[in-house]
C-alpha cells in the first residue's frame, strides 16, 4: 500500500524499537526517545503513531496479559516487520548519499 | 460502542474535572492500554522526578493529548461527513447491502406516489419504445448491409439522363456483359406477373426473371437443388426456374422431388432446378417463381425493362468502374443511333444499398429525428416532474442529512430512485417498440423497403439500454443533484417556509420548461407542414370521378390469343354485353390505370418543331384505350373527336391531355399536328395526329406534376394484357361476379388479376403520405401535451406555494386581476422563451422536410405563424388554470394556513 517514505516521527520511533531490541511497548520506547533526543516526549503522539505504523504494516502489535495480576497492566507490545527494516535500510542509505561529503562543510561552517 | 471504563474506574492519570473528551477517546477498546500506559509513565516519572516534575509532567501531556484529540474530532467533522464514501474502504458484500437498501427504499417510495411514478413510466416508456422502433427500422432498413455475400462490392447500374434514370435493354446488357473488365460479374433481373398453368387452373404469380449469374453474383444458395450455371442462359438451352421456398411448400408441398418436374409459365415449360431459402434479401423478396432469361441479339436497341446488379472487381476503383460504364456506352451508341437518337443518355452506377433502399432513408431519418425530440421531450418532463418532489422531500432529506447522511448517500437514494422509474420505463419502451413494430409491419408493407429484415435484434437492444441510460441520467441528474446539494440543514431551521421551493430549483424548473417549449416547436411546424402537404396531395384533382368504378386486368396469353385479331375479336363479343349488364353503366379498356400506373413513357418528335438531335427528345406516358374508357371515368372532351379507325397507310390518330397540349402549343390549336414516335424519324415511320384533346389524368402518382399524355386506339394495336373499366350503379363488389362471367363465357380460363376499385387505388396511393402525416402529427400532439404539462405543472406549483403571499397582497387591496396576470405573465414569458429558441431551430431543420412535402414549402408563413400561436393560446390556457385558482385565493384561509 502507502510506499511513502517514512515521517520523521516515524523513523525515530522504528529506531528506538530497534534499538529496544525490535520488540517493545510505548513506556520504554518513550523513555528511549527521551534519553536519545534530550527532550520531552508527547505520549499521545507515540501512542498514535505506533498504530499508524501498525496499519501500514511496518509494526505488528500483540498485547501481553499482566503477569502481576495485582498491578492488572495490560501492555501492547510492537514489533519491527521486515518491512520496517526494509524501509529503514532505505532511508539510511539515502541518507548516508545525501550526507556524503558535505559534513566536512558542516563542521566548518 | 460499548463504553468500557466508567469515570470513577479511570486510572488517575485521568480524574479530571472535565474528562469526556478523554472518556470518549478511552472508551474505545484499542486504547485501553494506552491509559494504562499513560498511568505507568507517570508512577515512573513519579519515582524519579518527583511529585512535583510529574505532576507538570501529566499537564503537559494533558493539553497534548487533548488538543491531539480536538483536532482529531474537528477533522472527522469537517471531512468526514461530506467525504464521499470511498468503495474501496467498504467491502464488496457492505456496498452490495447498501444498494438493496436504497433499491427497497426507492421502491417504497414511488409506490407511495402511484400516480407520480405512474406519469412518470409512461412518459419516458412512451418516448423509450417510440425511438427504439423507429430506430430499429432505421438500423434495419438503412445501416444493415444487405444480407448478400459482401454487399459492399455490389452496385446498381442504370441508363441515367438527369434527371430522370430507367433501366437496360437488352441490347445494353448484352453490350455491357460482353465488353466489361471492372465488374467481376454483371447480372440482369425484372420484375413482373407470370401465369402459372396447373391443370385446369390458371394463377398469377409473381415472378422475377433472371439472368444465369445472378444468383452466384449475389450469393445466393440453394436450400435444394443447385442455381442456374452459365449452360442454363444459352439461347436454345432447355429452360430452367428456380422456385421461392414460399412457393415450394404451396405447390409442391415441399416434396424435394419437385426439381426437375416442369412448371408452366405463360405457356412455357420451365424445369424447376433449385428453391431458394425461406429468408431472402430484398431484391428477391415475395417473389414466387425465378425463370432463367435467354437472350437473342436484338434487332433494335429498346425496350428497356431489364435491372442491372453488378459487383465491382477487387482493386477496381469505384470511379474508374464508373467512367467504363460511360466509355461502353459511348462505344455502342453508333450501332442503335438510328433507332434511339438520344445522345445524351449515359449509363451511371450506385451503391445497391442506396438503390434498394431509395427514397425512404430521408424520411425514416427525419422520423428518427422527431421521436428523439419527444424523447427529449418526454425526459426533461420526467426530470421536472422529480425536481418538483424532490423539493417537497426537502424536509426529509434535510433530516437525513442532519442525522448524517452525506451528499453522496443522498445523491444515491435519489439516483437510485430515477434508475428505477428509467428502468421500468425501459422495460415498458421495449414492449411498447416491439408494439409499434408490429404496426410498421402492417402499415408500412407497401413503401418501406426491407421491412422483412426489421425487428428487434442486437444493436436495437442496445440502443434501448443506451437511450434508457441517457434518458434517467438526464432526469436523474438534475434533481439528485439539487436535493442533495449542501446546506440542506439550513432548510430545516426555516420551520414556516420549509415546503417552499429556493430560487434555484424554481430557476431550473423555468429552464426545463422553456426547453420543452423550444424542442416542441419544429416538431409541431414539421407536422403542421406534412399535414398540409397531405391534404394537399389529397385534395389532388385526379381528373376524373372516381367513385364506383371497378378495373380489372386481362391477360391474353399467345397460345390461346396467337394474333392481335383473336383480342380484337375478343372485346367485340364482351364490350357491349359487360355494358349491357344489370348495374353497369359503361365499360372500357386502357393499358394504364390510374392514379400511378402507365405502361410506358415514349418519346416523340414533332414535326412541326423538331427536337435538335443534340437534345433529349421529350416523352410522356402513352396509354392505349378505347373511346370508352374516357365515359367511364367522366373525363370531358376538350377539343376535337374521339379516337377513330383509320386504313393502314393513314396517320394514326391520337388524343392529348390538355397538359400535353398547353405544354407543347401554348396559345395554339393542338388540333391536326402532327409527330413520329419512338426515336423513329425516317419517311418510313407512322405518323401521329393529334384528332383531341381530353381533361388530365394522373398516371404517375397523385403528387407527380403531369408531363402530357398520350392516348392512342387499343384496337389498332391490342396489347396481350389490358385494365378493363367499368362504372356501376351500385356497389362495385356486388357487379364482380357477373362481370367475371362474361369474360370467361368464352374463355373459361382467362386469366384475371388486379381486381380492383379506383378509390381503393387512391386510397393507397395516399397511404404512406397519411401515414408519415399522422406519425409527425401523433409526435407533434405528444409533444406540444408533454409542454402544456410541463408549464401547468411548474405555474401551479408556484400558485400553490405561494398561496400565502397572494392572500395577503389580496388582503391589502390587491386586485384579483392582477395576480391572475402575475402568474400568466409568468408563465407565458416561459413559452415565449422557447418559442423564440424553437422557431429559428424550427427554420433551420425545415429543409430537411423539403423532399417530403407536396405544394408547400418548407418555409411556409402560415404553418409558423399557426404554429407560434396554437403554442401561445395552449400555454395560456395551461397557465390561466392556476391563474384563476390564484385569483380565487381567500386571503383569510390563505393566512390561516401558514
Amino acid at each position: 500500500m502507502s510506499r511513502r517514505q517514512l515521517g520523521e516521527f516515524e523513523h525515530r520511533i522504528l529506531l528506538s524499537i530497534l534499538r529496544l531490541g525490535g520488540e517493545s511497548y510505548s513506556v520504554p520506547i518513550v523513555l528511549e526517545l527521551e534519553e536519545r533526543t534530550g527532550r520531552e516526549v508527547a505520549a499521545a503522539a507515540v501512542f498514535i503513531v505506533l498504530r499508524r505504523l501498525e496499519e501500514k504494516g511496518l509494526l505488528r502489535s500483540r498485547l501481553e496479559k499482566p503477569r502481576d495480576a495485582r498491578t492488572g497492566r495490560v501492555r501492547r507490545y510492537f514489533k519491527l516487520q521486515p518491512a520496517a527494516l526494509r524501509q529503514l535500510r532505505e532511508s539510511r542509505r539515502v541518507l548516508m548519499r545525501l550526507w556524503e561529503n558535505v559534513e566536512t562543510v558542516l563542521d566548518e561552517a | 460502542m460499548k463504553r468500557k471504563r466508567s469515570g470513577s474506574r479511570l486510572p488517575f492519570f485521568f480524574r479530571l474535572p472535565d474528562q469526556s473528551i478523554f472518556r470518549k477517546a478511552l472508551a474505545r477498546r484499542e486504547n485501553a492500554d494506552a491509559a494504562s500506559e499513560f498511568e505507568e509513565l507517570y508512577q515512573l516519572r513519579l519515582a524519579r522526578d518527583g511529585r512535583r516534575a510529574a505532576l507538570g509532567w501529566r499537564r503537559r501531556q494533558l493539553v497534548h493529548l487533548w488538543i491531539r484529540l480536538a483536532g482529531e474530532a474537528l477533522r472527522r467533522k469537517l471531512f468526514e461527513r461530506n467525504r464521499p464514501a470511498r468503495p474501496t474502504a467498504q467491502s464488496a458484500g457492505e456496498t452490495m447491502s447498501n444498494i438493496l437498501t436504497d433499491l427497497r427504499l426507492s421502491l417504497r417510495a414511488l409506490l407511495r406516489a402511484p400516480l407520480f411514478s405512474l406519469t412518470v413510466l409512461l412518459t419516458v416508456g412512451l418516448g423509450i419504445g417510440g425511438s427504439t422502433a423507429v430506430f430499429s427500422v432505421v438500423n434495419s432498413v438503412l445501416l444493415q448491409p444487405l444480407p448478400y455475400s459482401q454487399p459492399e462490392e455490389l452496385v446498381k447500374i442504370y441508363t441515367a439522363s438527369p434527371p430522370s434514370r430507367w433501366p437496360f435493354s437488352v441490347a445494353d446488357y448484352l453490350a455491357l456483359e460482353e465488353q466489361q473488365t471492372s465488374f467481376d460479374r454483371v447480372a440482369a433481373y425484372n420484375y413482373g406477373g407470370m401465369f402459372l398453368e396447373s391443370g385446369d387452373e390458371v394463377e398469377r404469380v409473381s415472378a422475377m426473371p433472371l439472368t444465369w449469374a445472378y444468383p452466384e453474383l449475389l450469393g445466393l444458395q440453394p436450400l435444394v437443388g443447385r442455381v442456374f450455371e452459365a449452360g442454363d442462359g444459352r439461347v436454345g438451352a432447355e429452360a430452367t426456374a428456380l422456385i421461392s421456398h414460399g412457393f415450394w411448400m404451396r405447390k409442391m408441398g415441399g416434396d424435394p422431388a419437385a426439381l426437375g418436374r416442369p412448371i408452366r409459365l405463360n405457356d412455357r415449360a420451365y424445369t424447376v432446378i433449385g428453391v431458394l431459402p425461406s429468408q431472402m434479401g430484398p431484391l428477391e423478396h415475395s417473389r414466387e417463381v425465378f425463370p432463367i432469361l435467354q437472350f437473342d441479339t436484338p434487332s433494335r436497341k429498346g425496350p428497356f425493362f431489364l435491372h442491372i446488379v453488378g459487383r465491382l472487381g477487387e482493386d477496381v476503383d469505384a470511379a474508374a468502374a464508373a467512367a467504363e460504364l460511360r466509355a461502353i456506352n459511348r462505344r455502342i451508341f453508333p450501332i442503335w443511333e438510328s433507332s434511339y437518337p438520344d445522345e445524351r443518355a449515359s449509363w451511371g452506377m450506385q451503391d445497391l444499398r442506396e438503390a434498394v433502399v431509395g427514397e425512404v432513408g430521408r424520411p425514416l431519418a427525419v422520423a428518427l429525428g422527431a421521436v428523439a425530440f419527444v424523447l427529449l421531450i418526454a425526459s426533461v418532463n420526467a426530470a421536472n416532474l422529480l425536481l418538483a418532489r424532490v423539493v417537497r422531500q426537502r424536509r426529509a432529506l434535510a433530516v437525513r442529512a442532519a442525522l448524517g447522511a452525506t451528499r453522496f448517500r443522498l445523491a444515491r437514494q435519489l439516483i437510485t430512485e430515477s434508475g428505477l422509474l428509467g428502468m421500468a420505463g425501459g422495460i415498458l419502451g421495449i414492449a411498447v417498440a416491439a408494439g409499434l413494430l408490429r404496426l410498421v409491419e402492417v402499415f408500412g408493407a407497401d413503401y418501406i423497403p426491407r421491412l422483412q429484415e426489421v425487428g428487434l435484434q442486437g444493436p436495437s437492444w442496445g440502443f434501448a439500454v443506451v437511450v434508457t441510460a441517457a434518458s434517467s441520467l438526464l432526469f436523474g441528474l438534475v434533481p439528485a443533484l439539487e436535493g442533495s446539494r449542501p446546506g440542506l440543514e439550513r432548510d430545516l431551521g426555516s420551520q414556516g417556509r420549509a415546503n417552499t421551493e429556493g430560487a434555484r430549483p424554481r430557476r431550473l424548473r423555468k429552464a426545463l420548461v422553456a426547453l420543452e417549449f423550444a424542442v416542441a416547436v419544429p416538431l409541431l411546424v414539421g407536422a403542421g407542414l406534412m399535414l398540409a402537404s397531405f391534404s394537399n396531395l389529397a385534395a389532388v384533382d385526379p381528373g376524373f370521378r372516381t367513385e364506383n368504378i371497378l378495373t380489372v386486368g386481362v391477360e391474353f396469353r399467345m397460345s390461346r390469343y396467337p394474333r392481335m385479331s383473336d383480342v380484337r375479336a375478343f372485346w367485340d363479343e364482351a364490350l357491349p354485353r359487360l355494358a349491357a349488364l344489370p348495374g353497369v353503366g359503361a365499360a372500357g379498356l386502357a393499358n394504364g390505370r390510374p392514379p400511378n400506373q402507365y405502361p410506358m413513357s415514349n418519346n416523340f418528335n414533332l414535326l412541326d418543331r423538331p427536337t435538335p438531335p443534340t437534345e433529349s427528345q421529350p416523352a410522356v406516358p402513352w396509354v392505349a384505350i378505347n373511346p370508352e374508357y374516357f365515359q367511364v371515368l367522366g373525363v370531358p372532351l376538350l377539343q376535337g373527336r374521339m379516337l377513330r379507325e383509320t386504313a393502314e397507310d393513314a396517320d394514326i390518330e391520337v388524343m392529348v391531355d390538355n397538359t400535353w397540349a398547353r405544354r407543347f402549343y401554348p396559345g395554339e390549336d393542338p388540333l391536326g399536328r402532327r409527330f413520329t414516335s419512338g426515336g423513329c424519324d425516317g419517311p418510313e415511320c407512322s405518323r401521329l395526329v393529334v384528332v383531341g384533346v381530353v381533361g388530365d389524368v394522373k398516371y404517375a402518382g397523385l403528387g407527380d406534376s403531369s408531363q402530357g399524355t398520350v392516348y392512342t386506339l387499343q384496337r389498332l394495336n391490342p396489347t396481350n394484357w389490358t385494365y378493363l373499366f367499368a362504372r356501376t350503379e351500385r356497389d362495385p363488389d356486388l357487379v364482380l361476379p357477373s362481370i367475371r362471367e362474361v369474360l370467361r363465357a368464352r374463355d373459361a380460363q382467362l386469366p384475371l388479376f388486379s381486381v380492383s376499385t379506383i378509390d381503393d387505388l387512391m386510397a393507397e396511393n395516399l397511404q404512406s403520405p397519411l401515414h408519415a402525416s399522422a406519425l409527425a402529427g401523433a409526435l407533434a400532439v405528444v409533444a406540444l401535451l408533454l409542454a402544456a404539462t410541463g408549464i401547468y405543472g411548474v405555474m401551479a406549483y408556484f400558485v400553490q406555494q405561494r398561496t400565502a403571499e397572494i392572500g395577503i397582497r389580496i388582503a391589502l387591496g390587491g386586485q384579483p386581476s392582477s395576480v391572475l396576470w402575475m402568474v400568466v405573465g409568468q408563465g407565458m414569458r416561459l413559452a415565449l422563451w422557447g418559442l423564440a429558441i424553437g422557431m429559428p431551430a424550427a427554420f433551420l431543420l425545415s429543409p430537411l422536410l423539403s423532399g417530403l412535402l407536396f405544394e408547400i414549402a418548407a418555409t411556409d408563413l402560415l404553418t409558423y405563424a399557426s404554429v407560434a400561436l396554437g403554442l401561445t393560446a395552449v400555454a395560456l390556457f395551461a397557465c390561466l388554470i392556476p391563474g384563476l385558482r390564484a385569483s380565487a385565493v381567500d386571503p383569510v384561509k390563505a393566512l390561516q394556513s401558514d
